[in-house]
């Protein structure tokens, strides 16, 4: 079979598929990556909040956008305020279709004067370009051209500072700097999808593997590990940041309305900046449910442990744990009548609880309110009580410092 | 820095017939014309002729709606409708088939019947099915048409009922007959009526006529009816150009509007998606809570307002609306000798003859045998020229010029032996000139193709038939309408009956 019917292979490839011994492989947007390197999570888990976890985050879609009118489009495509994004600056955003409802979210880092890096989860570029008609900008894909690595974990900045030519400790939370490792160019932003301390470096393609290789071998003292996605899903969990296709649905791949979710209910009310001039994409939709407030708003919730221990008890179990993120629906219940769902629900080893990222209708999601969570008990469905909290869950003081 | 209450864009018959229904309600209304007259595809403007400047177009009915509404005979505008002005298709060795729409018409009978008898005999059940569908077709350019993607559904169901009530009124055999008519194209709408060719190309002639179609094309059905409701029949016959646009005009300065020419808007100005008023090329900038434009809308969207301020699909529909300008004028300056007869002349003497005309289009070139329109005003040949494609597949209009000259008073030669010699001098107008001198995309006069897929609830855009934009306060009132091109003044009271609603 040809190439062209292959799941693509990452840069890292070669390195990461010698240390993939259970063959655990997740497919990412077109690609195969890593899900992990051990058969359980632990390892790669406990480096994400310990160490310094190696993550290969190459499938992530790029691209980049130069010209006079870059920051325009990005201004028209977004509902942030990028004239404001400085150079080394990086934004995270979601944005929408017309009626004011999440197409994708990604990063925006402002490269240059008239030069952007958007990465994204869905293919953008038909998108990007039906957004820059009448502008002067020029819109590639390279997303197979730049590899990126994630490197997360609080001995992050250590280990960096260890590899690369000049320290980065300057590098504040959501800015970038050009650096170098093992005689290559790269850029590293202080980004990342842990809520921990942590890093991006983005690549010329061709460096990737003497980059891999420096990066382990520098890092070793400070157990470095790679890490694969399994790992970052518990973590990004904690962190209360969702994904595409798992927490919402792209407005584009929804079958009906109730499919599709707004920025407000996504908890991304903070980045829509209403006030600044000009159109953007969604915008009268988006002020409309900025005065009425959201009907539906995607909250924290901790589920009471003695409640499990009564349900699987009942059966002589003691409570079952996930060994990964939970990706399918729960119901949620308030009052014995549902108000929600659960669209990502994972044990947190760090905090030691049973947590959930879920959906609730107004009134319903105000921090605090008692709820119900479905969990199947020996094949039964029960209810377990659980508390509504406000994300994110775990946010260590090391992540901004 | 100026102010006002509303500001409509361009001075066609459409531009007008909205500032004066809004003037007319009340409203401080400016009208801003680029060019230095108005009347738009109705004024008569040659740059570089020296002779009395015939128009663009001949002439033309508005609706009578619409000429009561703004009571246009007390300013001016002729009345009476004149179904007798004839319609000739000119014949080689000196024949002609002269037809008029009058029921009954006793010379046109006989001139069909020269041809076939059978013809003859279905002549006046065919006037009377034209009759029903431009009926039908005019109430439903007056109509609202729903928006596919909203439901609001009583509200858009009221009028669309009572449009379907007079569709069922037609009585079953003719309801079914005027529903497949419009898809369908000249030629097969023609193989049901009609057997001898001079007729049906007669007919198929003027249903290709100012479109990038042939008759052979899908939906030439629908511009045949299209075209006979707003001539009121065959030939041109309603009041010129110059008395349609003087009216208009008058209309407005009694009703406190004020026209300014020579006033070329550069841009729309938006702010968070309120229109907040103009710039014009000058610098001058025109505060307005209200604008209405009637130039095309690929013009006023992408041009004028700027697709960054505009939402993505939006953006999208407008780059996709099919301008396709296909028609170049050449006026022919005589000494009076020409001796062609009057009313609307027509060279294409079989449907074959028109498609093959209209074939050179597809391919980007200028047709060798065109089928040309033609009317006189004294010592001035008119002749309308198709097909004259905007987009050349190679030359450009400045090298072609001459070739349509050459080509337009090759075709009517043979017709007119004295031709010729009477000719003093030649004037064209290309579709790139239409595209400057007149502001229209691509030189479309119907400021769209009118085409069943841009038609009623898809004109301009599927789902923005109600006139509005995403831009609050801005409406679309020309040709690219619900209504459509032609003189009618329909997109034109359409837009004024929806901003005056809002
Ligand atoms: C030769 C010819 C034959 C035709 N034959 C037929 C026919 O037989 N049947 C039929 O149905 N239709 C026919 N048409 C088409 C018909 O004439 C037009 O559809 C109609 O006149 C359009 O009227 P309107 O008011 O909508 O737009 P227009 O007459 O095009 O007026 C638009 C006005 O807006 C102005 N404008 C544009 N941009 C700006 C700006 N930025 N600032 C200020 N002003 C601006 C223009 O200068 C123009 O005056 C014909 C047209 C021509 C030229």
């Amino acid at each position: 079979m040809s190439d062209l019917y292959q799941l693509k292979r990452t840069p890292f490839h070669e390195r990461t598929s010698a240390l993939c011994l259970p063959q655990n492989w997740r497919r990412w947007a077109g690609h195969i990556a890593v899900g992990s390197y051990d058969l359980t999570l632990e390892r790669e888990y406990w480096a994400i909040r310990n160490h310094a976890a190696l993550i290969d985050v190459s499938p992530l879609m790029k691209y980049r956008i130069e010209g006079p009118d870059a920051m325009r489009l990005l201004d028209k495509l977004t509902p942030r305020n990028i004239a404001k994004l400085a150079i080394g600056q990086v934004y995270y955003t979601g944005w929408c279709d017309d009626e004011g409802k999440l197409l994708d979210d990604g990063t925006i880092t402002r490269l240059a004067e008239q030069a952007y890096r958007l990465t994204s989860a869905e293919p953008s570029l038909r998108w990007l370009h039906m957004n820059a008609v009448g502008m002067d900008v020029r819109i590639t894909e390279h997303t197979d051209q730049v590899a990126a690595l994630s490197l997360q974990g609080p001995k992050s900045r250590q280990v960096l500072n260890r590899v690369c030519d000049s320290p980065v400790d300057g590098i504040r939370f959501f800015r970038m700097a050009e650096n170098t490792i093992a005689g290559r160019a790269v850029t590293i932003s202080r980004t990342g999808y842990t809520g921990d301390l942590g890093y991006e470096i983005w690549l010329d393609a061709a460096d990737a593997l003497p980059v891999w290789d420096a990066l382990i071998a520098g890092g070793n003292d400070y157990g470095i590990t790679p890490c694969g996605i399994l790992a970052m899903d518990i973590a990004r969990v904690e962190a209360g940041l969702f994904m595409l296709d798992v927490d919402y649905t792209a407005a584009t791949h929804a079958w009906i309305e109730a499919q599709k979710s707004s920025p407000y209910e996504m908890g991304l009310g903070w980045a829509m900046a209403l006030d600044k001039p000009g159109f953007f994409v969604g915008r009268s939709a988006l002020e409309r449910e900025a005065a009425e407030g959201p009907r539906w708003k995607m909250v924290g919730v901790e589920v009471d442990w003695e409640s499990l221990e009564q349900a699987f008890g009942a059966v002589g179990l003691p409570p079952q744990i996930p060994s990964m993120t939970v990706r399918a629906s729960l119901p949620a219940f308030r009052h014995g009548k549902q108000v929600g769902y659960a669209s990502s629900s994972t044990w947190s080893p760090v905090l030691k609880k049973y947590i959930a990222l879920v959906h609730l209708e107004r009134p319903h999601y105000e921090a605090g309110t008692r709820i119900e969570l479905e969990v199947t008990v020996q094949h039964q469905r029960c209810r377990a009580s659980a508390t509504v909290v406000n994300l994110p869950f775990y946010d260590p003081e090391w992540k901004r410092a | 820095m100026a102010e006002a209450d509303t500001l409509v864009i361009g001075a066609g018959h459409n531009g007008l017939v909205a500032a004066v229904y809004l003037a007319r309600a009340g409203h401080k209304v400016t009208v801003l014309e680029a060019a230095d007259a108005a009347g738009g595809q109705l004024a008569a403007c040659l740059p570089g002729w020296h002779l009395p400047a015939p128009a663009l177009h001949p002439g033309g009915w508005l609706r009578p709606e619409i000429v009561r509404d703004l009571k246009l005979h007390q300013h001016g505008l002729p009345a009476g409708a004149s179904l007798d002005a004839r319609y000739t298709l000119l014949l080689p060795g000196g024949e002609h088939l002269s037809l008029s729409s009058r029921p009954g018409d006793a010379a046109t009978l006989e001139a069909i019947r020269h041809l076939s008898s059978r013809d003859a005999d279905r002549w006046p059940e065919f006037l009377a099915f034209m009759d029903a569908a431009t009926r039908l077709l005019a109430a439903a350019q007056l109509t609202p048409m729903p928006r596919p993607e909203r439901h609001e559904v009583m509200a858009q169901a009221l009028p669309l009922a009572s449009l379907l009530l007079k569709l069922r009124k037609l009585g079953r055999r003719d309801m079914f007959r005027v529903i497949r008519s419009l898809s369908m194209s000249a030629r097969e709408l023609m193989d049901e009526w009609f057997e001898s060719e001079p007729l049906r190309a007669a007919l198929g002639a003027l249903a290709i006529h100012g479109v990038t179609l042939g008759p052979y094309s899908a939906g030439t059905g629908y511009t045949l009816i299209h075209h006979w409701l707003n001539r009121g029949g065959l030939a041109h016959a309603g009041p010129s150009g110059e008395a349609i646009t003087g009216a208009l005009v008058a209309a407005l300065k009694a009703a406190g509007g004020e026209l300014r020419v020579a006033a070329p808007v550069e841009r729309i100005l938006v702010e968070r998606q309120q229109v907040k008023g103009v710039a014009l090329c000058d610098g001058t900038v025109i505060d307005a809570r209200r604008v209405l434009s009637s130039a095309d809308p690929r013009h006023t969207l992408l041009g004028l307002v700027g697709a960054h301020e505009l939402p993505t699909e939006f953006v999208w529909h407008t780059q996709s609306i099919r301008m396709r300008g296909s028609v170049a004028k050449v006026h022919l300056a005589t000494d009076g000798s020409h001796g062609l007869p009057g009313g609307t002349l027509v060279v294409g003497p079989s449907l074959k003859y028109l498609e093959q005309a209209y074939d050179a289009a597809k391919y980007g070139e200028v047709s060798a045998s065109p089928y040309l329109e033609v009317t006189t005003s004294g010592q001035v040949v008119s002749i309308h020229f198709q097909f004259a494609p905007y987009q050349l597949r190679s030359g450009d209009w400045e090298t072609m010029r001459p070739v349509i000259e050459a080509r337009a008073i090759e075709s009517l030669a043979p017709y007119a032996p004295q031709l010729q010699a009477s000719i003093q001098s030649v004037h064209s107008i290309t579709p790139s000139d239409l595209a400057k001198h007149w502001s229209l995309t691509e030189g479309d006069l119907n400021h769209g193709q009118l085409i069943l897929d841009q038609l009623m609830f898809m004109r301009p855009m599927p789902g923005w038939s109600d006139s509005r934009t995403p831009v609050q306060g801005l409406y679309l009132c020309g040709s690219g309408g619900h209504g459509g091109g032609g003189i009618s003044g329909v997109p034109g009271r359409n837009a004024a009956r929806v901003a005056l609603k809002d």
